[in-house]
């Protein structure tokens, strides 16, 4: 089997940095912060951690049915899911993240646009 | 000079810091930090600290000296958690010093480590619900004792067992059952006649060693002993044709079986490297698919290794050269 991210970047110890960091830019953002503002913080912290884990190969798995069952009703555009990737492309850039890995990581959440966009830009 | 220096610093620090009169609750001062955290009125009202009852941790402070709480509020969207100290100042001034620490940082990593402990554990159950699958299946392989042999050390050596009855099953004409009939059929009517067979020896204390096509071996006595081998698979064997015949009685499809069983010493070992499967060779096997060769439909034949041991309970005719027919003394 071949070393999965999560493996080839330490496991957990780096997945906890960029999950604090994910974390701080997610909510000091204007676009994307309101949508967790009512969210009580273990449980954001709880949703953030799998979100990373499972991205980078790690503990956990995110089907595609509990990603929509946790999104549905946000009215999440388009512009929000991009501004979420940018983010992440921040805090995995600023976690020493290889940029191809970046890359990869990227494409995995471009991966599930369908499911978490419901409503389309004005 | 220094005083102004002092409160500067006092100021500045990432810590809360106010004074607070212990009988009124009202702040004598705040630092910044204090300030920001809980908007704090310097007047004479009593400081507003999130949701935690001031007067009631002050009267704690009066009886127990120092007193440590938690606040939790929202501090813009971040969920903030406060540590505060509270301990009492100098006696004759009547006044509590409250030191706050942020220590939000700290209850966000304690909800990241419960969130990975719960997938952790997730993941150590699934491993433990695969690993026995695993095992159920390789179990399905091998007798449980050649499992842990070969889990232990790869390999399991070659036995040989002294005492053992094997017994051998094939059906006449299987090649032509299979060209008359729907092959799915013809193969889901051997998978019940199987399976049938694996829980009719299980009751004897046999143990199915492998099929291949229509031929279906098992043994009394690996790998574990059997006391009565030979009665177990004569038992086992008069079973056998029962339950054929009676199936024979009510399905379409007829199976003519012919039945071996033989006594004596056995090989049994696990076979091969990447693909392997426990097997057993030897004297007794081949004699059961001898004699299996030679009965003829709907019987049981065996030769004297069997009926030699056999007590009451079996008839044995003879049928010459050696060959001899078993059946259930109630038959």
């Amino acid at each position: 089997m071949s070393e999965t991210l999560y493996q080839h970047y330490g496991g957990f110890g780096t997945v906890s940095r960029i999950v604090i960091r994910l974390y701080d830019h997610i909510l000091d953002d204007n676009d994307i912060g309101p949508f967790f503002e009512d969210v009580d913080m273990p449980r954001l912290i709880d949703h953030q951690t799998k979100f990373v884990a499972s991205l980078m190969g790690g503990p956990a798995a995110f089907t595609d049915a509990h990603l929509r069952g946790a999104h549905r009703g946000l009215g999440i555009h388009n512009s929000h899911f991009d501004r979420l990737k940018e983010l992440v492309a921040q805090t995995l850039e600023e976690s020493g993240i290889a940029p191809d890995h970046v890359a990869e990581l990227l494409e995995g959440i471009e991966a599930r646009r369908q499911v978490l966009v419901e409503a389309e830009d004005a | 000079m220094i005083e102004a220096i002092n409160e500067q610093l006092l100021r500045a620090i990432g810590v809360g810091v106010a004074l607070v009169d212990v009988t009124t609750g009202a702040v004598r001062f705040a630092n910044d930090t204090f300030s920001e955290w809980f908007g704090a009125d310097r007047g004479d009202g009593a400081v507003i600290v999130g949701t935690l009852d001031v007067m009631a941790a002050l009267e704690k402070l009066r009886t127990e000296g120092r007193h440590t709480v938690e606040v939790t509020f929202k501090s813009g969207r971040r969920s903030m958690t406060v540590a505060i100290e509270f301990n009492r100042a100098l006696e004759e001034q009547n006044l509590a010093v409250l030191v706050c620490q942020n220590i939000s940082r700290i209850k966000e990593l304690e909800s990241m480590i419960d969130s990975y402990a719960m997938m952790v554990e997730r993941n150590t159950h699934e491993i433990r619900r695969e690993k026995e699958q695993v095992e159920k299946l390789l179990l399905n392989l091998m007798p449980r004792s050649a499992y842990e042999e070969f889990r232990s050390f790869g390999a399991v050596v070659p036995r040989t067992f002294d005492s053992v009855s094997v017994i051998s099953v094939d059906f006449q004409g299987f090649a032509d059952l299979l060209a008359a009939n729907d092959p799915a059929s013809v193969v889901a009517d051997l998978n019940d006649i199987f399976t049938a067979f694996d829980r009719i020896g299980q009751q004897f204390g046999c143990e199915r060693i492998r099929t291949m096509g229509d031929s279906y071996i098992a043994v009394a006595g690996v790998p574990d002993p059997v006391g009565d081998h030979a009665a177990a698979i004569a038992g086992t064997a008069v079973r056998f044709l029962r339950f054929i015949r009676r199936r024979n009685e009510t399905h379409q499809m007829k199976w003519p079986i012919r039945i071996g069983i033989a006594s004596g010493s056995v090989i049994g070992s696990v076979v091969g490297v990447q693909k392997y499967v426990y097997d057993v060779f030897g004297p007794a096997v081949t004699t059961a698919n001898k004699v299996r060769r030679s009965a003829e439909t709907m019987t049981v034949a065996t030769d004297l290794s069997t009926a030699a041991l056999l007590g009451e309970g079996f008839a044995v005719i003879d049928k010459g050269d050696g060959l001899r027919i078993l059946q259930s003394a109630t038959e």
